[in-house]
């Protein structure tokens, strides 16, 4: 059930959000190879955002701006701005502390806390809301962070894991390769950037056989799912598109059939598991080239 | 013989009990009566005394506390240190023990018996300070019989029989009761003659003294062990189990060694922990049994005989067609070579964690090496056990499968030097990139002249004498095999194994076979070597500091020119420097950033002949290298580390370009054994290549297993539609 439930947010979430509001900050990095490191990670990601599509706000603080400040006034410029069904995305590269009871993402200046990023992201309307944090010791902003309608994607499991991280460098990897598109649905999600993010993250350490100093984290893999990051192909356009909705519905139904055989699929034999899906993966193809047209 | 036994009795039985006393009651088998002195000695009011009395009765801790306490009452007197000592060295504690001697040595430098005690502990580790220690301790005392016996085993270790016997000799003159001496001529008797039936005279005379002495059989196993005679050794254990079932020390080693020829070891390892032995290769081999559920075997049969691979369940169904691979290659070139078959199916065993490894080699962790072969039984680190880069796993196995060969065909007589030398040379026959190019280690040594004369080699295997001489000595082996063959052909090495065959000596060999006295074989293989290497071992301290000038000019950003006048000046004085912070690296990435890409292709191309294994290098050439070229480059990478889905996606995309469609399904596959995320990409993958070689079923299944997981994918709803019309 919990595939089918992803898979309807996952047809709807283009038709109910047109915009989404892209935030990224590249901290202070200390040191010219983790500045330079951070820099490139934000430029990559507003690259990305950008090219995804018009209906995509994008705000990059970098190096100057990057500071408690700017990134305050950005905040509060979207919160003004943003109505409920808007997306709202804000992705931290760089170092955090936690000292045991506060966490902070370090900027140029004064640092900010987790708990006053919490309180400059509750006063943004948006329903559904991202934020990634991929500095070190971001674990230890999960509970300050943690909200109705917010997903968190975070690169260490708690404040302890101090040391400085890889997880931005393969976040930005997920965004960029197509490979991370699990669903193949022209779309990669904060749950399928997630993924790969973790897995590469884990693979680093264990081919460089060191012991793994992050182990990242999220909160809810439905609205994960749900939330859209960067487009590719001809999706979008279908989506919006009035003269196909029939077809999406059919493509919908044969899709979900195609599931419901899936999880009945230990309880049949091999060979009419495959006759009944082929049939159906035919006529799904046979729609999705009437769709494509 | 009979005489001076009766009078030790009589003695032993007439005056007051003292350890001595005990200690020749019990070598001689007096089990009831050696009970009762060791009783009598622990109710002593004497600390000393009850404390030799309770490690007799084996009461170690009570022993412990005892000798604690004696110590603490008589700080002045030495020996009961040296006992103390003693007592913690057969108790699996040789840190403590050897700081006890140490104690010894500070209140009495002379001690000849605190030196021995060192030499134990030294030769426990097999380090190179056992010899030194024995010696110095039968400086102090010539006619300590107990250091004459353990510089007698030294010297069999050190695979030197006639020295060996004569120190045994010396021994049984101090003391003519010396069993473990006698035993050391058993097993030189034993090592001379591979699975003889008729038993060493030796026997019957330890037999005379003690008939239930299983030490000297364990004794003798532990030499066929340190020879490679795995199966040998097992009788002798479980000889010695028979005759002596309370020697917890033989039951455990009996176990390990049927943990080294792959059968059931836990009945003898368990009954020796539950027992009280429990050293560290005991404790840790019943771990590593433990972790068995963990693998799956694979059998297969070769057209050179079968094969049974032991692999992790993690990563099997992605190693298993390599290994399967590169073991049936293996099997034919050494069939052909060595004239024969092996008379069973090699089994394989890849360890993920190199612990195990180790714990399955040696019973301890730590140890450096990356393969041990025990007769047709190989074990070995798994790639993923290392860093990427760190070792070639093929080059490894293929190693260890001409020791398989060469060990069956000299029933196992072959002396370490020349089953490593030969085993090194065979690796690079194998493929001229495999075979680890020669190192500052062994550059050094050679300007130094540390290289050991052919006909005592072995020590510095056995016994090394200085931080990286084992390291050393695999070079120096190898290259006297390369020398041997390119004096007087490949076929001059086979006939050393068949000479190997009987029971004889390098000296012996190198006389024969090649009509030369092993001395001036070394100065022959010494001068060749000389011309071999050229200026390299005269430039080498040039060659560091300019590395070191290469490597601060790129920490600190120098220009891609400068870089590259540095580099190629490294290079040219030390080409086959392919290790960390080689100038290949630095030289790729400097002309890289002058898209220089033919002179990025031939550095990275020099580094890869050259045996270059770091994997970001051999990616760097691969892609930029024509399609041909950059799969085999790729395929070198799955001999040193298999473990990325993204190098064989790539390997199997060029297998497809190039029409090798068989290639193309094997690299696919190991896209899907690595658990891709994207699994709909790996199934649609395979589907094409299956497509692409024509097997439309499977192919059918991957294409409907890809889109199960991706209903949208396009590709793939194209390929089951083609796969449809077909």
């Amino acid at each position: 059930m919990k595939r089918l439930a992803c898979l309807l947010l996952l047809l709807a979430a283009p038709v109910l959000h047109a915009q989404t509001y892209f935030v990224t900050v590249a901290g202070l990095g200390g040191e010219s190879d983790y500045t330079q490191r951070f820099n490139a990670n934000a430029q990559a990601l507003d690259k990305l955002f950008r090219q995804s599509g018009p209906s995509a706000r994008v705000t990059t603080l970098i190096g100057a701006d990057a500071t408690r400040a700017k990134l305050s006034q950005t905040l509060d410029q979207i919160a003004a701005a943003a109505r409920p069904d808007n997306d709202f995305v804000l992705i931290l590269i760089g170092h955090g502390t936690f000292d045991g009871v506060e966490y902070k993402f370090n900027l140029l200046g004064p640092d900010i806390s987790a708990g006053d990023l919490a309180a400059l992201c509750n006063k943004i309307p948006s329903r559904r809301q991202l934020i990634v944090d991929t500095s070190s010791a971001s674990g230890g902003a999960a509970t300050a962070l943690a909200h109705p309608g917010r997903g968190l994607i975070l690169a260490t499991k708690s404040g302890t894991e101090k040391n400085a991280t890889v997880f931005a460098r393969y976040l930005v990897a997920a965004l960029q390769d197509p490979s991370a598109d699990l669903d193949k649905n022209q779309a990669i999600s904060a749950e399928e950037a997630f993924q790969y993010a973790q897995r590469h993250t884990a693979d680093f350490y264990t081919s460089q056989q060191r012991l793994a100093t992050e182990h990242p984290i999220s909160n809810d893999d439905k609205l994960l799912a749900s939330l859209t990051l960067v487009r590719f192909g001809a999706a979008q356009q279908q989506y919006a598109d009035p003269a196909k909705r029939a077809l999406l519905a059919q493509k919908e139904d044969l899709e979900r059939k195609i599931d419901a055989l899936n999880y009945q699929r230990d309880a049949m034999s091999d060979s009419d598991f495959k006759t009944q899906v082929t049939a159906l993966l035919l006529e799904l193809t046979k729609v999705q080239k009437e769709l494509d047209q | 013989m009979i005489g001076m036994l009766a009078a030790a009795l009589i003695l032993a039985a007439a005056a007051p009990p003292t350890p001595n006393s005990c200690a020749a009651l019990r070598l001689h088998g007096q089990v009831s009566q050696a009970q009762a002195c060791y009783q009598t000695l622990a109710q002593s009011d004497d600390l000393y005394l009850q404390a030799e009395g309770d490690w007799g009765l084996g009461q170690y801790d009570a022993a412990n506390t005892a000798f604690r306490a004696a110590v603490a009452r008589n700080d002045g007197n030495p020996l009961y240190r040296v006992r103390w000592g003693r007592l913690l060295q057969e108790r699996f504690n040789d840190t403590d023990a050897a700081a006890l001697f140490q104690e010894a040595l500070a209140r009495d430098p002379a001690d000849a018996d605190a030196y021995l005690g060192l030499a134990l502990v030294s030769a426990d580790g097999f380090d190179g300070k056992a010899l030194e220690y024995t010696h110095h301790a039968l400086t102090l005392n010539p006619h300590l019989a107990e250091a004459q016996t353990l510089l007698a085993t030294l010297e069999l270790e050190d695979s030197d029989p006639v020295a060996a016997a004569r120190a045994a000799d010396a021994a049984l003159a101090s003391d003519p009761d010396a069993l473990d001496a006698m035993a050391i001529h058993a097993s030189i008797d034993v090592l001379a003659t591979p699975n003889t039936a008729v038993p060493s005279p030796w026997l019957a005379r330890i037999a005379a003294v003690n008939p239930h002495y299983g030490r000297a059989q364990e004794i003798i196993a532990d030499q066929l062990v340190l020879h490679r005679r795995y199966e040998e050794a097992l009788a002798y254990y479980r000889k010695a189990t028979e005759l002596d079932p309370q020697l917890w020390s033989a039951h455990s080693a009996l176990g390990i060694d049927q943990m080294r020829l792959g059968q059931d070891a836990a009945p003898e390892l368990e009954l020796a922990y539950n027992n009280g032995y429990r050293d560290i290769a005991t404790v840790n081999t019943l771990r590593l049994l433990d972790s068995n559920k963990n693998f799956d075997y694979i059998h297969d049969q070769t057209p050179n005989g079968a094969i049974t691979l032991k692999l992790d369940k993690k990563e099997s169904a992605l190693l298993a067609p390599y290994f399967e691979r590169i073991t049936a290659r293996a099997l034919a070139a050494y069939s052909a070579k060595y004239g024969m078959t092996l008379p069973g199916p090699v089994q394989i065993d890849a360890y993920p964690n190199h612990d195990d490894f180790a714990v399955r080699s040696i019973g301890l962790p730590g140890l450096g090496a990356l393969g041990v072969t025990f007769g047709e039984v190989v074990a070995m680190d798994s790639p993923s056990a290392r860093p990427p880069g760190d070792f070639n796993w093929a080059d490894t196995l293929w190693h260890e499968l001409d020791h398989v060969y060469v060990l069956t065909a000299t029933q196992h007589l072959v002396p370490r030097w020349f089953a490593e030398g030969l085993a090194v040379h065979e690796e690079t026959e194998a493929n001229p990139e495999w075979g680890d190019r020669i190192t500052p280690d062994v550059l050094v040594a050679i300007s130094a002249k540390k290289l050991l004369p052919v006909a005592s080699l072995d020590q510095g295997f056995m016994h090394p004498t200085y931080p990286n001489q084992v390291i050393v000595s695999y070079y120096q082996a190898g290259r006297i095999c390369d020398f041997i063959e390119k004096k007087l052909g490949a076929a001059k090495l086979v006939e050393m194994v068949h000479d190997f065959a009987q029971p004889t000596t390098t000296s012996a060999v190198i006389n024969q076979a090649l009509s030369l006295t092993p001395l001036a074989f070394d100065t022959e293989f010494n001068t060749w070597l000389a011309q071999d290497l050229g200026p390299v071992p005269g430039n080498f301290n040039q060659w560091r500091i300019q590395l070191k000038a290469l490597a601060a000019a790129a920490e600190a950003k120098a220009d891609a020119g400068e870089i590259i006048r540095l580099g190629e000046a490294v290079r040219a004085l030390y080409p086959d420097y392919i290790y960390d912070a080689n100038a290949y690296g630095f030289l790729a990435a400097a002309y890289a950033a002058r898209n220089d890409t033919a002179h990025v292709i031939s550095t990275l191309t020099d580094y890869q002949d050259r045996g270059g294994r770091e994997p970001a290098l051999l990616l760097q050439l691969a892609a930029l290298e024509p399609a041909p070229a950059a799969a085999a480059t790729l395929e070198r990478i799955n001999y040193i580390y298999p473990m990325v889905a993204d190098n064989h996606r790539r390997l199997g995309d060029l297998d497809l370009q190039l029409n090798r469609n068989q290639e193309a399904v094997l690299e696919f596959n190991s896209v899907l054994a690595l658990h891709p995320l994207d699994k709909a990409g790996a199934e649609y993958d395979l589907a094409r290549a299956y497509y692409a070689n024509h097997q439309l079923d499977q192919a059918k299944d991957h294409v409907i297993e890809s889109l199960v997981a991706a209903h949208d994918f396009r590709p793939a709803q194209d390929l089951l539609a083609e796969i449809m019309k077909k």
